[in-house]
């Protein structure tokens, strides 16, 4: 005898084994699944300096969880790639990421030009992501609501630097000038229109292109137009250097504040002479730049001496290395608070942080506000008293 | 103000100037064009702080060795570069090799030496950043003494007139015995010192730095263009020429659009004079 199985019968047994498939346990496997972090770092190329010091923190973090027996049970795994600054590589990298390699978040990249070119696609695939990138338009809750920042944005370095002009300088009339890259320029007119707004005569406002052998024309400029505080925004190490050693042929005494590449090694072997780099004031943060007793917060001198012969300092800056450190806990609490490595309960966890205290500073995020770094956290520094990655505050601040 | 634009003018005038020889001797050899010229310029400058400021060799020495390097990469650029598509210069390859040869050499200094420039040293610390600082006067005077030992050198001595002998018809050069291979490598080695010679001397002005090859390559062509293709002299009054003008325009409408006044500049000159301003219109055969 013949029996047939008709479409009828196949669809009710179909139903069936769903309906008794929902009712079975789930397979433990989910529950000891590596979390998996992607990690898009410039690790090699002319942007590299600041994914190295990121990584150290990073691997430092991933190694402390991984030892105390991760996070639930679950293991974390990093799955680094390096983008060598290229945005067309970041790209590449993320699409495997996120469809060969199955990770859980992403962190990175860590320069604003590829994060332009990865954070539409990450949003696309909803995937959750945290960078340190300063570009204001990076963060947007409601166009790309699954990109976090951990580091303040471009705006807020601006309100610190306008901040330190005014209110300490006491500058009434400011110079403002850049290189000649998108940054650069993007920069420059912010700054200006803040300070235009907030009162202040800016008397100056140029690019240099970083390459200009002599940067004494700009310098004149300025000191004719009387300028008492001289604002930068550029990466460029010899640009910087030429205009401190433009300042000291001209017997001036104008301080310069700004972005934080003036604090780099390599402004040291640039100047004519030590004194050419002295009221010159960067970017710091308060959680890593020592005090008038040359001491560090509290709770970054414990992080300072619990790594100490573990990771390098000296080469880096420290707030790449804790920032580093603060993103990998930030996913690892997602992950603990809701038991979940799922895209929306990873995002859904963050955009309720409310002054999480990590190393680099207290986060707080809300489903509108995905700039997590408070401002008040940011702070000018002294650009040549670099000392185990950090900084001395400005002249100005209270301890 | 004034003194400023003549010393910083003169000086980084003088620097384009000695590309522009440069360019000049390569393609007197050769009839070619090739585009390593402002990289050879930048090699003067790394080599130059390699020796002396990284591994601490006295500046005496290290001079005559960055120079030695520069020479040695002129002749790399004529074996690798050059002679290969000598035989089909009507296709203007060269224009390909030379570039791509530039291009590995850039790349090679940016992973080997720094992405980030890097100091020159001071040689004889005299100045102190005002007109007067040996960064203004260096270059002035080491194009002055490049232009004037190869006026003596094609004047006044044998080998110099054959190296004009193989730049004016190399075939008559042949068939009168002179190596014509052996002249051009040496003509080569002779700009890789000449180009050597110009970053090395501007090496407190433009500092040590893999960037500055292709600046130099745009910048340098420039007084050779103006001067006339050969012509060092019209390459060296070119150069200057570029480099007090750019300084000015620096002064009076601002770096970014001083270099819009240059090269507005240029293509007026170049539209009212297309064989330069001291070049004389190629003779056509009938």
């Amino acid at each position: 005898m013949v029996s047939f199985v008709t479409r009828r019968d196949f669809t009710r047994g179909g139903v069936a084994l769903g309906i008794a498939a929902t009712a079975l346990p789930r397979p433990a496997i989910s529950a000891n699944d590596p979390i998996r972090i992607g990690w898009l770092a410039a690790l090699t190329g002319p942007s590299s300096t600041p994914a190295i010091g990121f990584d150290r923190g990073v691997r430092y973090a991933v190694q402390q969880i991984n030892a105390a027996g991760g996070v639930k049970g679950r293991m974390i795994e990093l799955v680094t790639r390096d983008t060598q600054g290229d945005p067309t590589k970041a790209v590449n990298a993320t699409q495997e990421m996120i469809s060969r390699q199955g990770v859980h978040a992403i962190w990175g990249p860590t320069n604003s030009g590829e994060s332009l070119a990865v954070t539409p696609i990450m949003a696309r695939f909803k995937m959750p992501n945290m960078h340190p990138c300063v570009v204001d338009s990076l963060i947007d809750a409601v166009k790309y609501p699954n990109a976090f920042r951990l580091a303040p944005s471009n705006g807020q370095w601006d309100d610190a630097v306008r901040s330190y002009c005014l209110n300490i300088v006491k500058a009434k009339k400011v110079a403002v000038i850049g290189d000649t890259t998108g940054y650069g320029v993007s920069a420059v007119n912010a700054s200006v229109a803040a300070f235009r707004k907030d009162g202040a005569d800016v008397v100056y406002q140029a690019q240099i292109d970083a390459t200009q052998p002599d940067v004494m024309p700009d310098m004149l400029r300025m000191k004719n137009g009387g300028a008492e505080a001289i604002v930068v925004w550029s990466v460029s190490a010899a640009m910087e250097a030429r205009l401190f050693n433009a300042r000291d042929t001209l017997h001036w005494d104008v301080p310069f504040v700004g972005h934080p590449a003036m604090g780099t090694g390599d402004i040291k072997g640039l100047v004519s002479k030590p004194a050419n780099w002295d009221k010159v004031y960067i970017i710091g943060y308060r959680s890593c730049s020592f005090d008038a007793s040359g001491k560090l917060p509290d709770h970054t001198q414990a992080f300072v001496d619990s790594v100490k012969g573990k990771i390098e300092l000296a080469d880096t800056s420290l707030w790449w290395v804790v920032s580093g450190v603060d993103v990998i806990n930030l996913v690892a609490k997602a992950v603990a608070e809701t038991g979940s490595t799922a895209s929306p309960d990873i995002i859904g966890y963050w955009n309720t942080v409310k002054d999480y205290p990590g190393l680099f500073g207290d986060f707080t995020f809300t489903p509108q506000q995905h700039n997590g770094y408070p401002t008040s956290e940011v702070v000018m520094s002294k650009a040549n008293s670099a000392h185990m990655g950090a900084f001395e505050l400005a002249p100005g601040y209270a301890s | 103000m004034l003194p400023n634009i003549i010393a910083a003018g003169l000086a980084i005038g003088a620097v384009y100037a000695l590309i522009g020889v440069t360019y000049n001797v390569m393609f007197s050899a050769s009839r070619v064009m090739s585009f390593t010229a402002g990289q050879l310029g930048m090699a003067g400058g790394v080599l130059g702080a390699l020796f002396i400021t990284r591994l601490g060799v006295p500046a005496i020495i290290g001079f005559p060795l960055a120079l030695g390097g520069c020479a040695l990469l002129g002749v790399v650029t004529e074996i690798v570069a050059v002679r290969p598509v000598l035989s089909s210069l009507e296709k203007h390859l060269y224009v390909l090799s030379t570039l791509a040869f530039a291009l590995m050499i850039q790349q090679f200094t940016a992973i080997e030496w720094s992405t980030e420039p890097q100091p020159f040293p001071r040689l004889f610390g005299l100045g102190n950043g005002g007109v007067a600082d040996e960064k203004f006067w260096l270059p002035v005077i080491a194009c002055a003494v490049s232009v004037g030992g190869l006026e003596f050198l094609y004047r006044h001595t044998l080998v110099g007139r054959a190296f004009l002998a193989i730049a004016e018809d190399n075939f008559a050069a042949r068939a009168l015995g002179l190596p014509e291979r052996n002249l051009r490598m040496a003509s080569f080695a002779l700009a890789g010192a000449i180009g050597g010679l110009a970053g090395f001397s501007a090496g407190e002005l433009l500092l040590a730095f893999f960037a500055n090859g292709a600046l130099l390559n745009f910048y340098g062509f420039v007084p050779v263009a103006l001067g006339g293709l050969g012509n060092n002299r019209g390459a060296v009054i070119g150069g200057l020429g570029l480099g007090l003008f750019q300084q000015a325009a620096n002064f009076i409408v601002g770096g970014v659009f001083a270099s819009v006044a240059v090269f507005a500049v240029f293509i007026i000159v170049l539209l009212a004079a297309p064989q330069g301003l001291f070049g004389v219109p190629p003779a056509r055969r009938v």
